[in-house]
């Protein structure tokens, strides 16, 4: 019996616990938010993070010089690293192999699976071009020593060759191999490898801001209802609905 | 388009590299860089070819413009990133002093080309070293710390991790406040960060002085905070190394990780570490081995953090890399020296073959850690005695390994077979057929006194309660005089191996203390010579006990023995050499000599009367008389017997 009783309280502070959920107006919470001080300075470092990162060069030229903002890191990289970045989106691999090379010998030289990936592109490019002769040759002569270094690149390796044994490679097993996302995997390897060989992250902050932003909105969910942020483009207060 | 098209055939750029135009020398060394690099084929083809030197005179040659220099020094690095001789033929070719050379150059790119490819070459341990204690040296590299190009900085505190080694070089960076300026680096670039904890390790390294001087008065929270807080970083190389600074500090200075309180937190991020590819992933195994080895506390709270479980997860992924299997090995080796628990769990998760199979790796040092980790292993009382090991799957590779061209391994698989010997008896027949004995007692005349001491070893565990046919069979192939020899060997450890296994060739039957006096005596007179000349303590104690087996025996041994510890009257007395022993401020050598004492005076032998007398005359009665209160609990309980069985006669006589 007194079991029961026990577990039926229970049941019922739960209740009052979700019903009573603190309620914040939209007023009191635009007053909170603006005890909030943010420093204009880091806005724009966060800006300049986002074009820089993501690669706007002139865009970071520009709001360089209109805000003053110093970019941490040398914008003429920028430019090298979206050429890069560039060439490979464009199957143009070995001109972005050569210019990794000019920004920076030591990247390829110590990613071995960055350079691996390069090149396998490389091979995938030339069956793409139907160069069968030439991409035969390649892949015995540039890659096949690196799979004997490294049992993963040597099943990677086999899977690429095995693009030459089908007649419709649109619709082969390996297929995936040639589609364009391909390409833009190995671009953004290719990216996130030279902006660590800059010191620099190789993600943006801006993003990662609003995912915690997310997070701390769900959690608040559970305690409170208030105006919720639910657009993030607009970034608009909503009412909190009860 | 492949290189071996259009003109790119490596034969004919090295060619073009020696062209007297200067724009077809740029271009050739352009391609040649974009070849080489990430490709270690090419790289080996290019250095046959004689590559090198002609990149080298481009470097060298004051003529040589800004992109000329920029892709030289670039193609020299890449030739000495990660082929060791790659290095050498750099280093070989001159272009050292020329990369130095234009780390002063008025353009930026080409300090920055010269830079990195220095750095290259200093990462490997044939590049050459600097000596802080020669003033230039140091000017040198303080000009260098005090650059504001990164890359100068980073190649400068890369060349203090390869070349600080001694106390004192130590000290000199040190007090030209070199310390500070690599904290400084560790708020800059990732490279400099990681570059600067590896100088660090080299100047904390065995150097508890300095660190306590560093640390201050907070004992380093504020100075080595930031290190600590580097096991948190994103980058797992960043972590690894800041793991490997935090361990030199607290092996030189093991209450500083205390204060710091990082020694649980290591564990954790090494074995973390373990899971990640690439260099950090393949160190962190020799990292972990290399913290807990010998530290049980150290292995049980690894054990904790299922290391064992995640080593062997590993061990058994297909086509590990040969540095990583090797690390893999060791770590396992290491946690398992000690705690059962971690050799139980090792067994559970079915690896031994694994193991079993990289014996026959080609990998030099693959090999020799699969046989540091069976060693490990093989430490376990339970197994043993179950008689785990003793079968033909364990014992053929690792006797086939005795034979390996390289010594290491033939040392490194005389551990494990030492282990399992100690199982000889019931299974005897096994290690006669594997042809075990015979390869061992060939390994105990080697001139290498590292193969050598580990045979004597595991010959010693072989005789451990071997019967007579046993003792007979390793003998027959031992021959006393080598035996005899090994006694009085030049190393003290094998003298001391030897005399255990004498020790266990002559326990148990009056039969086997014969094997004493055989061939006129040999054994027991170069045992004697020990017992008398030896300086070394464990010979001392390993001597007596042979002399107390002898001394078991019958009336002729025991007299034999006599002989050996009391010096003839005729040669004018002295303090007889079982006195000494019996006065020695070690326990252990105490309770030696008095078991030889109670052996000799045995009341069942007819001749003892008259030992006694002789033992009174030569004043050890009264030696031992004076140790009735022996601190040591066994040297009191032996002295009491002895003395018992002297009133005894004493008794008897009157």
């Amino acid at each position: 019996m007194s079991l029961f009783w026990f577990v039926v309280g229970q049941l019922a502070s739960t209740e009052t616990m979700s019903t009573s959920k603190k309620v914040i107006t939209r007023e009191e919470w635009e007053k909170k938010l603006n005890d909030v001080k943010i420093r204009k300075e880091d806005m724009n470092k966060l800006v300049m993070n986002f074009l820089v990162t993501e690669g706007y060069v002139e865009a970071a030229e520009k709001f360089r010089m209109e805000s003053g903002t110093e970019p941490d890191i040398d914008l003429a990289t920028i430019t090298d690293r979206m050429a890069v970045k560039k060439a490979v989106q464009s199957g143009n691999v070995e001109d972005a192999i050569e210019k990794v090379n000019d920004l920076n010998p030591e990247i390829l030289d110590t990613n071995p699976q960055l350079f691996f990936h390069l090149q396998q592109q490389r091979l995938i490019e030339l069956i793409r071009n139907g160069k069968v002769e030439e991409a035969l040759e390649f892949a015995q002569e540039e890659l096949a020593p690196r799979g004997e270094e490294n049992q993963s690149f040597l099943e990677e390796l086999e899977r690429t060759v095995a693009l030459l044994a089908f007649e419709d490679v649109s619709n082969c097993p390996v297929g995936d191999l040639l589609d364009i996302s391909q390409r833009l995997k190995t671009a953004s390897e290719v990216n996130a490898a030279i902006l660590t060989s800059q010191s620099h992250e190789k993600d943006p902050k801006l993003p990662s801001l609003l995912k915690m932003l997310i997070w701390a909105q769900n959690q608040l969910d559970e305690k409170a209802a208030y105006p919720r942020i639910n657009d993030l483009s607009t970034a608009a207060l909503e009412d909190p609905s009860i | 388009m492949p290189a071996s098209a259009a003109g790119n055939r490596p034969e004919e750029l090295c060619e073009r590299l020696a062209s007297v135009d200067s724009g077809v020398r740029l271009k050739a060394l352009r391609e040649i860089k974009n070849q080489i690099i990430g490709n270690r084929t090419k790289k080996l083809t290019y250095i046959k070819l004689g590559a090198v030197p002609r990149v080298a005179a481009i470097v060298g040659d004051d003529d040589s413009d800004a992109p000329l220099f920029v892709q030289s020094a670039a193609a020299l690095g890449s030739f000495a990133c990660g082929v060791d001789i790659g290095v050498k033929t750099v280093l070989k070719s001159g272009a050292f002093p020329h990369l130095i050379r234009i780390l002063s150059n008025q353009d930026e790119k080409v300090v920055d080309a010269s830079a990195r490819s220095l750095r290259m070459i200093f990462q490997s341990k044939l590049a050459p070293k600097y000596d802080f204690l020669n003033r230039k040296d140091m000017d040198f590299i303080l000009s260098l710390l005090n650059s504001v190009n990164e890359n100068v900085t980073e190649l400068a505190a890369s060349i203090i991790a390869h070349s600080c080694q001694t106390g004192g070089e130590q000290k000199a960076l040190s007090d030209e406040g070199v310390l500070q300026k690599l904290m400084n680096l560790l708020t800059g670039s990732i490279n400099q960060r990681d570059a600067s904890l590896d100088a660090f390790a080299a100047i904390f390294r065995n150097n508890s002085e300095l660190i306590s001087k560093f640390a201050g008065f907070d004992n380093g929270r504020k100075t080595l905070g930031p290190v600590v807080e580097l096991l948190k970083d994103k980058y797992p190389r960043t972590r690894l190394l800041a793991s490997v600074c935090l361990i030199v500090i607290g092996q030189a200075s093991p209450c500083h990780l205390e204060e710091l309180g990082v020694k649980t937190k290591l564990i954790p991020v090494l074995v973390e570490l373990l899971e990640e590819p690439g260099q950090p992933g393949d160190d962190a195994p020799f990292t972990l081995a290399n913290f807990v080895a010998g530290k049980e506390e150290l292995q049980k709270l690894a054990f904790d953090a299922n290391a064992v479980e995640k080593l062997c997860k590993f061990l058994r992924k297909t086509a590990v890399q040969p540095k990583r299997f090797e690390g893999l090995l060791l770590a396992l080796s290491e946690l398992c020296s000690k705690l059962e628990i971690c050799r139980n769990q090792f067994h559970q998760l079915q690896v031994l073959h694994i193991v079993i199979d990289a014996l026959k790796h080609d990998s030099t040092e693959v090999r020799s850690a699969a046989c540091y980790c069976l060693r490990s292993i093989t430490r376990s009382v339970k197994s043993l005695s179950a008689g785990d090991f003793t079968n033909e799957t364990i014992l053929v590779p690792l006797v086939q390994l005795l034979r390996d061209p390289s010594t290491s391994v033939q040392v490194a698989a005389l551990g494990p077979l030492s282990n399992i010997a100690v199982d000889f008896t019931p299974r005897k027949a096994i290690f006669v057929q594997c042809g075990i004995v015979k390869e061992i007692i060939q390994l105990s005349k080697s001139m290498d006194s590292a193969p050598r001491l580990n045979a004597v070893w595991a010959l010693r565990n072989l005789m451990f309660l071997s019967d007579k046919m046993g003792k007979e069979s390793i003998l027959i192939e031992l021959t006393l005089s080598t035996l005899a020899s090994l006694i009085c060997d030049s190393e003290v450890s094998i003298q001391e191996q030897a005399l255990g296994l004498v020790c266990n060739l002559l326990d148990g039957s009056i039969d086997s203390i014969e094997y004493a006096f055989a061939e006129d005596g040999k054994i027991i007179k170069a045992v004697a010579r020990q017992v008398k000349n030896a300086t070394n303590l464990e010979v001392c104690i390993q001597g007596m006990y042979v002399l107390s087996n002898i001394a078991a025996g019958n009336e002729l041994h025991k007299e034999a023995v006599m002989d050996h510890i009391i010096p003839p009257v005729s040669s004018g007395g002295g303090t007889p050499i079982i006195t000494s022993h019996l006065r020695s401020s070690d326990s252990r050598l105490r309770t030696a000599s008095t078991w030889c004492i109670v052996n000799l005076t045995h009341p069942t032998s007819t001749d003892a009367s008259d030992r006694i007398a002789r033992l009174r005359n030569a004043g050890v009665i009264g030696q031992i008389k004076s140790m009735v209160n022996d601190p040591c609990l066994d040297v009191k309980f032996r002295v009491r017997t002895a003395l018992e069985q002297c009133t005894t006669f004493g008794n008897a006589a009157s």
